[in-house]
């Protein structure tokens, strides 16, 4: 991967707890010597909670698309009487 | 998958239900759990729209724990699933009780209630921007962070030849959100 890439994917690492983060120490250190690092966390934090809160809107769609099918239409009154 | 979503399947196989076929999985639940949701909140005075929302909000809830392996089920999913959305819709009437005249807040708030204000806000704003990426790179990341599917499901889906090249796609959209949402933020700062 490129370099920028590689950055994105050692952020990763670290917000997500993944199997490759630093111990905290060489995290911290990092820090000191790259002042960019702890504001392009920050950043990548917020892409993450986006992404959340993206995925939350397309579940609840989802969910109301199985209801339709489920509750909707014709036979809605015939699934009311005898839930499935 | 049949049978084993209606008994007590250990979490492990129902986020491999979930993870492997999400809609089959979540019709399944939806099935099973909503009907008594349904006769608990109308029983309590609710709307059939308030139970659809109500067990919507305790659907997702229960997705997050399942796939994020922090479910711990000691009944049924059904009987968790409603034991939710009772605690849900509980928590509801107490809201309308204090404030008789406001409608129940709508999905995101519901459930972005417990983080702090500021981070919200700026969560809605990267969502947007989520919303606007072209749909591969849109479902690429949403199916990685959150739906959780492992990243050789998601390349053998979207025919990448091996896990080291969806992995490097995953991190070109993500590098392509970055940069919309740090030029929309610039933008926003240099118009202040």
């Amino acid at each position: 991967m490129r370099p920028e890439l590689e950055r994105l994917h050692l952020i990763e690492q670290q917000l997500l707890n993944g199997p490759a983060a630093l111990p905290a120490g060489e995290w911290q250190l990092r820090q000191l010597f790259d002042g960019e690092l702890a504001a392009d966390a920050a950043a990548q934090q917020q892409l993450y909670h986006g992404l959340r809160a993206a995925g939350r809107q397309q579940l609840r769609q989802e969910l109301r698309q199985i209801h339709a099918r489920l509750y909707g239409g014709r036979w809605a009154w015939l699934r009311r009487l005898w839930p499935m | 998958m049949t049978t084993s979503l209606l008994s007590a399947p250990p979490a492990t196989t129902l986020r491999q239900a979930l993870l492997a076929d999400r809609a089959r999985a979540l019709t399944q639940l939806y099935r099973q759990a909503f009907p008594a949701v349904r006769r608990l909140v109308q029983r309590q005075g609710g709307s059939a729209q308030d139970a659809q929302d109500v067990f919507q909000d305790a659907l997702v809830v229960f997705y997050e724990q399942a796939v994020l392996g922090t479910l711990e089920l000691t009944a049924s999913a059904s009987t968790y699933l409603v034991s939710i959305a009772r605690h849900r819709w509980q928590h509801e009437l107490r809201r309308r009780a204090r404030l008789p005249n406001e409608a129940l807040p709508d999905e995101s708030d519901a459930l972005a209630a417990e983080e702090p204000e500021a981070a919200e806000e700026t969560a809605f704003a990267v969502r947007d921007y989520v919303e606007r990426l072209g749909v591969k790179c849109r479902d690429m990341l949403l199916n990685f962070y959150y739906f959780q599917q492992p990243l050789t499901q998601i390349a053998e889906a979207n025919g990448y030849r091996s896990v080291r090249s969806a992995t490097v796609q995953k991190f070109k959209c993500l590098e392509r959100l970055r940069a919309s949402v740090r030029a929309a933020f610039c933008t926003e700062t240099i118009e202040y």
